[in-house]
């Protein structure tokens, strides 16, 4: 070996320091960066040269750079970050709805409701009073306005719950084609060396991942070059270096359905923000939103059949208390029209109904709630069709691609007014002979709020309604207690990553000075190695 | 473990977070006096507090309807005290001024009477606020108002009751209708024949629709010159034959009869067969009166319980979502304690740093 090798062994070692001082100072500089590896040099041993049949060490050599990475700990954590979305955006819409159920600050139906009862029992006690029958319209009209308030709550929720649908969808989007983008570079860069070397790059990924997973629920998996595919509702959102485009559409009922490259996925996206908006968006329907519209309606149904067979003071009868309850019809066909009248106001169920046709030309009436079938026939166009107080008549061609749904609640709440403008025709008495004293059927009305409704499946309009209070109450109760688990669930599993990839300041601080000194050693070697060359050449 | 700078600062932050969020809660609990501020606080006590309160409100509504019936059946009872002490003063009258002889003691007594006629009619028209209180379901009606056709006071009213809701179920009327107060149906075995020994029958009859009982009054057999029939179906009739007998007359105005010896015996006649419906009508305003007291008990009774159970109501809903004061200011403190140490702890382990003791 010659004194000149020596050299060679304290630039190995000067060198081998500075890319580790380097290291640590890139690990310090990215201390706070969310999802970044801490990294570390490797260090080998030289290949020794042989020296007079013995081999002797030829220094160090960095035989790699380490990322400190747990990738089943990463998967773990895309998975609770999904989980983490949906309770969150469960607990954010429900949380939003829960307040227009708040009876706790006195927000709802619960008070307008029972003074509207109350007034009745004022009517009943004075029937003959003009003051208790202009409070009683009071009452009535702000009955009339808590009730669409509360159905504007829900609306307005559930329509900037399909915008934040539209955003978080554009957001996938973009996130995929940066992943795209990236899967590209890693290729390139990773082309002809080990996998996995481009950690930068990498980390930047798992970051985009990371997002990724809080909005919607993925699969993927990782081919031999390093690019990663991606795919949502079991279809390919990446690919390499393509994605696919997600979009959502208006669907029958008003909320949104995902589309990914064309094809219908929604009922496949289960986690994420999306995911919950999807399962929470037909909760609210159905359960608020249908709720408050069918309480509504059988209460303008219920008060309007007893209205209507009392009399007025000025002797009038057959007069409606509240709007008479309408039909909606929505038009799911090609060349097909249908109008729908109530004939009969006792016998309404209050559901609604959907009417089908087959290829052999006959209707199918479904009841939309229960799917029952309600009747069926030969079509004809123009023939009237009759099932539980309703009248349809379809007219023109229908195939069996036609649809038709018959509502009386969808719009109940938005057509929910009082009628009666004149006092005198409120119906406190149950005949005409009897004016002005009678009051049997204001009392008759007043007991209504304690009689059990059918349509309300036997439910008193109070009992319903606190039905109603109480899901939404639990729902948002059950949002935010497993919002509360995920969270801390997900801390843990940073706490566990950041363990293993995380910067500790303190040890970068050790390493510091552990490399400085084998920096500083490496320069003693060299001065010595100068020296003694020094030595020679001074002989 | 391997404990790194992020995970302190996390833990740091998500421990204060925690530590606010119950901080913000106990302090608008504190603010707003309630522990329930929302449905998902407590369901169940949120549906215990919202049963509560309409328990609550409907007392409250009953209270009225119950106070409301109370005043009207009370002034009810002292309007028919008056009508019992008039009929007893008529009474008197037959008794003192039956057989009075002069032509101005007779007018005076008719006079009197016609006082005592009037009185019973206002009486029967008395009005609470805008209403008729003895006209049933009538209550824009006067009760009774004098025919000068039939000289005869007709009821306008009907057999209506006004019933309020006491309770979910229970209800009471709060009116007597005046075929009730002021005609009656006169009971038990009727007499046959005057003290004199006169023949006399009366003949009663109901007519469903308004209650007012008709009484035809014979007395004589028919076709003796000294015949006398006459009808009455409310104290005011009776008020009005009376006054018109002391003068010797009939309703309409006319004498009894032209004999004058005739014409005394047939008003002594009339004055004695009125004694026995004017004790009846009195006993009949006595019942009336009593059903009157009847029902102020169970007013009185249906009151108390609601007043009780209102304020166990309010007790309850108390319970359910008041927050405990103290408690709540001991949970502030406490949670105040454990911000203080956390802040303290936080300042020691974040300033720990190899890179200090580096020079």
């Amino acid at each position: 070996m010659s004194l000149l090798g020596l050299f060679g062994i304290a630039k190995s070692a000067i060198f081998a320091s500075q890319t580790s001082l380097s290291l640590t100072s890139h690990n310090i500089a990215n201390v706070n960066t969310p999802g970044f590896s801490r990294r570390e040099a490797l260090y080998a041993v030289a290949n020794p040269v042989s020296f007079g049949g013995n081999l002797l060490g030829s220094g160090v050599t960095i035989s790699g750079i380490r990322r400190y990475y747990d990738r089943f700990l990463q998967t773990q954590l895309w998975d609770q970050h999904q989980n983490y979305g949906k309770s969150y955006a469960l607990n954010q819409t429900l949380s939003q709805i829960e307040q227009v159920f708040n009876e706790a600050k006195n927000i709802g139906l619960s008070v307008p409701l029972t003074d509207f009862f109350s007034a009745w029992q004022e009517v009943a006690t004075n029937p003959e009073g003009f003051t208790q029958r202009s409070g009683l319209l009071l009452k009535a009209d702000s009955l009339v306005l808590t009730a669409k308030q509360m159905e504007r709550g829900i609306t307005q929720t559930l329509s900037s719950m399909n915008e934040t649908m539209d955003t978080i969808v554009d957001r996938v989007n973009a996130i995929a084609s940066e992943i795209a983008l990236i899967n590209g570079k890693i290729v390139q860069t990773e082309a002809g060396t080990t996998a996995g070397t481009a950690h930068d790059l990498r980390d930047q990924r798992d970051s985009l991942l990371n997002e990724l997973s809080n909005l919607i629920d993925f699969s993927y998996y990782e081919e031999e070059n390093g690019s990663i595919t991606i795919m949502a509702g079991m279809r390919n959102l990446v690919s390499g270096e393509t994605t696919n485009i997600l979009s959502t559409r208006i669907n029958e009922e008003g909320g949104k359905d995902i589309y990914l490259d064309g094809m219908d996925i929604t009922g496949n996206v289960k986690k994420g923000q999306l995911g919950g908006l999807i399962a929470v968006w037909d909760t609210i329907r159905t359960n608020s939103l249908n709720g408050l519209q069918r309480l509504i309606a059988s209460l303008i149904k219920e008060i309007n059949i007893l209205h209507r067979a009392g009399y007025g003071l000025d002797g009038t009868t057959d007069n409606d208390f509240f709007d008479p309850l309408q039909l909606s019809v929505k038009d799911f066909s090609a060349g097909a029209d249908m109008t729908a009248t109530i004939t009969d106001f006792s016998q309404l169920t209050l559901d609604e109904y959907s009417i089908q046709f087959d290829s052999a030309n006959n209707y199918y009436v479904y009841n939309k709630q229960t799917g029952a079938l309600v009747t069926s026939g030969a079509y004809a166009s123009g023939a009237p069709i009759s099932f539980d107080g309703i009248e349809i008549v379809v007219t023109g061609a229908v195939t069996s691609a036609d649809k038709f749904t018959v509502s009386p609640l969808a719009d109940v709440i938005k057509n929910f007014e009082v009628a009666i403008t004149d006092q005198q025709k409120i119906a406190a008495a149950s005949s005409d002979t009897t004016l002005p004293g009678d009051n049997s059927n204001a009392l008759l009305i007043a007991e209504l709020s304690e009689n059990a409704i059918s349509n309300l499946d036997d439910a008193t309009f109070f009992s319903y309604y606190r039905g109603l209070v109480s899901t939404i109450g639990s729902a948002s109760r059950a949002a935010s207690d497993s919002l509360t688990f995920d969270d801390n669930l997900l801390s843990e599993l940073n706490a566990k990553r950041e363990s293993i990839s995380g910067v500790s300041l303190d040890e970068e601080a050790a390493n510091l000075i552990r490399f400085q000194r084998s920096f500083e050693a490496g320069a003693k070697m060299i001065q010595i190695s100068d020296e003694l060359l020094q030595t020679l050449l001074s002989l | 473990m391997r404990i790194t700078s992020f995970m302190v600062f996390s833990q740091l932050a998500n421990a204060l977070k925690r530590n606010m969020e119950d901080f913000a809660k106990l302090n608008s609990q504190l603010a707003s006096g309630k522990k329930i501020e929302k449905p998902s606080d407590d369901v169940i006590g949120m549906m215990r507090s919202l049963d509560y309160r309409l328990s609550i409100n409907n007392t409250g509504q009953y209270k009225r309807n119950i106070d409301e019936a109370a005043f009207h059946l009370q002034f009810t009872g002292e309007v028919l005290g008056s009508v019992a002490n008039s009929l007893l003063e008529l009474k008197e009258l037959i008794s003192i001024g039956g057989n009075a002889q002069s032509q101005e003691n007779r007018s005076f007594y008719a006079g009197q009477a016609a006082r005592w006629r009037d009185f019973l009619l206002d009486l029967s028209n008395t009005k609470l606020r805008e209403r008729y209180i003895f006209s049933g379901y009538q209550t824009n009606q006067k009760a009774f108002t004098y025919n000068s056709t039939t000289y005869h006071y007709d009821y306008n009213g009907d057999l209506g009751e006004i019933n309020v809701l006491l309770d979910t179920e229970a209800t009471l009327s709060l009116n007597i209708p005046g075929s009730n107060a002021f005609s009656f149906t006169m009971n038990g075995q009727l007499p046959t024949q005057l003290p004199d020994g006169t023949p006399i029958n009366y003949t009663q009859s109901t007519d469903p629709s308004t209650g007012i009982t008709t009484t035809t009054v014979e007395i004589g057999n028919a076709g003796d010159p000294e015949y006398d029939t006459f009808t009455f179906s409310n104290v005011m009739d009776m008020a009005n034959i009376l006054s018109f007998a002391f003068e010797y007359k009939d309703v309409d105005g006319s004498d009894l009869n032209a004999d004058p010896d005739i014409q005394e015996e047939m008003a002594l006649h009339r004055m004695a067969a009125l004694s026995l419906p004017l004790d009846d009508a009195r006993n009949q305003g006595l019942n009336v009166q009593a059903e009157i007291g009847t029902r102020q008990v169970h007013l009185n009774d249906q009151k108390t319980r609601l007043e009780s159970s209102a304020l166990n109501l309010t007790n309850a809903l108390s319970k359910t979502e008041d927050a405990d004061m103290e408690e709540t200011i001991t949970e502030i403190l406490k949670t105040e304690t454990a911000l203080d140490a956390l802040r303290e702890s936080a300042s020691r382990i974040l300033s720990q740093s190899l890179m200090d003791f580096l020079k």
